[in-house]
């Protein structure tokens, strides 16, 4: 067994282990941290398809900002708060599992036969020196249409989360206003029932 | 003439949405952003029309971009279609916004990165760019969704959507990631060359093909992949479902169209046996059954458009299926039923915006009972839209479904009992639309219920004018855009 042949399998098992792992936990925090192990073992997978680059950017970006930004989220809500005890069925448990089998045995039916000849690769292929070329002189388009897109995240999340603009401070004042009004002519009418 | 006139209109539609963000941020006043917005939009679907209409002798566009962006007609006649729905919701939203305090500028922003990312994923030509202009579209309308933070309905509209979106989104990408794996291609042309030549894993191709056509059914809501639709409709503030059910629809179909025709036009992925015309046919048919049954029982309009939404999504997926055996007439009847489909929706949707206003919004069916005889204008565009909706003749509806199921007949075989199913759950339709038009003439409000009272909005007003001119266009004189359409389709067939 050749080493990448070792690093691929070592790194498939943790894969595995921590993708299951992050949906099967009970505990967020530890869902959180199985997910970290997939990531990180992910990134061992992009060393044996020779990205080296992808496999840095994968830790630096989604171990090193995502995972800690999920860890804070939990922290934040209390990592003590578990799953609420979902009402699923076992029924729909098995459904699930079942059609997540046959999904499985359908992939593992097309790529069997596949043609495992690795293509040849580019001189430079996945280092820092590859990647941006290819990004910035083929890949131009769409990498130009990516920060349209992560524009339009931006705006959404301001959209989404930004604090009460005037007109709308003016609207509840307004409607706080009328709901005094309106309980006070309550009270005049008809006196509230005795405890 | 240059090539740039090609994806003009996207760098319009990108310059015109900075220079509005910048507008929005330094213009103390509010600086009549639904004007901006709608003009851009316009002007942008006015160049590909021209682009249509002239048909210039182009320069062929460098490789660098043809390999990612199409600039062929079909690319064109979207641009016209997603830009015209998404300038009647921003008047919508003109309107709309101020009416109910949500004015804000962020939305107008949306609406136009979205429509952006709407073309771009109709000219997309490369697994890359589909994934990146469908979630630019996405994440704009998600936001579109929420915009009303106020309402707990709009909160559980947009977090549905947002889940089953990125769901969906993940199938698909899982999909072009299989059909990579098993053509070595992810430009659509290359896809299709590794088919044609042979080296191709085809278990993995269809495989990776289906999952790719549930992405998009998603999108374009087709049953069973459609449980988000009624919420997310429901929730949105109108102009927003406006834009939803019209340029993101379209834009969904426009890709769907490209990527079968283009990619997957062989003999192996068309043929009964094992390619998509048989998926699409049980999609199709699902669609429009439960889509026109479940508008049956509703009793708020909102949430019985968005069901009509997806029975008029299973309408669509009968031509695109019947391009597999006609592939010309079954594209061209595809292009002039969303263009008829988007007028009409928006001109429905604008008539149920401006038939509220403050507090007094409608939605229901009570709402609307007896509005026709207080308020004549209002009732009458009501009335069109749901009109072309049915397909009642001489609306643009009636030739769009008349082209659609012209197409599966000729396709023969059986596209023919399609068709006829097609027929007979859109008189199903029939019901729930003319049960609009009933009350809104003939019944009066009962005693003591509320009473929707006409907004009063220029922006409103506009644009309900300018969606039933082209409702009664399309469906008196429907041959200019049907030759485009046609055109449209010859190219991408021809190629």
């Amino acid at each position: 067994m050749s080493s990448s042949t070792l690093l691929f399998c070592v790194c498939a098992f943790f894969a595995l282990a921590g993708a299951v792992g992050t949906v099967s936990a009970r505990r967020p925090l530890r869902a959180a941290m199985a997910l970290l192990a997939h990531i990180v073992a992910l990134a061992g997978l992009y060393l044996t398809l020779h990205a080296q680059l992808l496999a840095a950017i994968q830790l630096l970006v989604y171990a090193g900002a995502i995972v800690v930004l999920f860890v804070f989220v939990i922290m934040l809500i209390g990592p003590a708060s578990e799953t609420s005890g979902s009402g699923r069925a076992g029924m729909v448990r098995m459904t699930s599992l079942v059609l997540m089998g046959m999904v499985t045995v359908t992939i593992a039916f097309a790529i069997v036969d596949t043609d495992p000849a690795a293509p040849r690769l580019p001189a430079g292929y996945g280092d820092v020196e590859g990647v941006g070329g290819a990004l910035y002189t083929q890949g131009l388009v769409p990498f130009e249409i990516i920060s349209i897109t992560l524009l339009v995240a931006i705006i959404g999340a301001v959209a989404v989360a930004r604090g009460k603009t005037a007109v709308e401070k003016q609207i509840e004042a307004k409607e706080k206003a009328r709901a005094e009004v309106e309980a006070r002519l309550g009270e005049g009418a008809a006196p509230a029932p005795a405890e | 003439m240059s090539w740039w006139i090609g994806v003009a209109p996207l760098l319009l539609l990108l310059g015109g949405g900075l220079l509005i963000m910048l507008a929005d941020a330094f213009a103390k006043e509010r600086a009549e952003l639904a004007t901006t917005t709608t003009v851009t939009l316009a002007l942008s679907g006015a160049i590909s029309f021209y682009v249509l209409l002239v048909d210039p002798v182009l320069a062929p566009a460098p490789e660098l971009v043809t390999r990612y962006l199409a600039t062929d007609k079909l690319g064109a006649f979207f641009d016209v279609v997603i830009c015209l729905g998404a300038a009647l919701s921003t008047l919508l939203a003109g309107g709309y916004l101020r009416e109910h305090g949500l004015e804000r500028g962020e939305f107008y922003v949306l609406a136009l990165f979205s429509a952006f990312g709407a073309m771009v994923l109709a000219r997309a030509a490369d697994m890359a760019t589909l994934f990146i202009g469908l979630e630019t579209m996405s994440l704009g309308v998600y936001a579109m969704i929420a915009f009303r933070r106020r309402s707990a309905r709009a909160a559980e509209g947009a977090i549905k959507y947002f889940l089953l979106g990125s769901f969906a989104a993940a199938i698909l990408l899982f999909g072009s990631a299989l059909v990579y794996a098993g053509t070595g291609a992810t430009s659509f042309v290359g896809i299709a060359a590794a088919m044609a030549g042979g080296e191709a894993s085809t278990k993995l191709v269809l495989l990776g093909l289906l999952l790719v056509v549930v992405g998009l059914a998603f999108k374009v809501s087709a049953v069973p992949f459609h449980m988000w639709t009624p919420d997310a409709y429901e929730g949105a503030p109108t102009p927003a479902t406006t834009f939803m059910s019209v340029a993101v629809k379209s834009a969904a179909f426009a890709v769907f169209v490209r990527l079968l025709m283009t990619s997957f036009g062989d003999p192996l992925s068309t043929s009964a046996a094992a390619g998509w015309p048989p998926v699409l046919a049980g999609l199709a048919a699902v669609t429009m059954v439960f889509g026109n049954l479940a508008a049956l029982g509703q009793s708020s309009v909102k949430r019985m458009l968005a069901y009509s939404s997806i029975a008029h999504a299973g309408y669509v997926l009968v031509g695109l299926g019947a391009a597999a055996r006609v592939p010309e007439l079954g594209v061209s009847s595809v292009l002039f039923y969303l263009a008829a489909y988007t007028v009409s929706n928006a001109l429905a949707f604008g008539a149920l915006v401006y038939a509220g206003s403050k507090g007094k919004e409608a939605v229901s069916y009570a709402d609307l009972a007896g509005l026709g005889r207080r308020h004549p204008g209002v009732g009458l565009a009501m009335a069109v839209g749901v009109l072309s909706l049915m397909g009642f003749p001489p609306t643009a509806g009636f030739f769009g479904k008349y082209y659609v199921f012209n197409a599966a007949v000729q396709a023969g075989g059986g596209w023919v009992w399609l068709a006829v199913l097609g027929v007979l759950s859109s008189a199903v339709g029939a019901y729930y639309y003319l049960r609009v038009v009933v009350l809104m003439f003939m019944r009066e409000p009962a005693q003591g219920a509320p009473i929707a009272v006409p907004m009063k909005s220029g922006y409103v007003l506009v644009a309900l004018v300018a969606s039933a001119v082209f409702v009664m266009n399309l469906g008196l004189l429907p041959s200019t855009v049907l030759e485009m359409a046609v055109a449209a389709a010859q190219e991408l067939v021809g190629a």
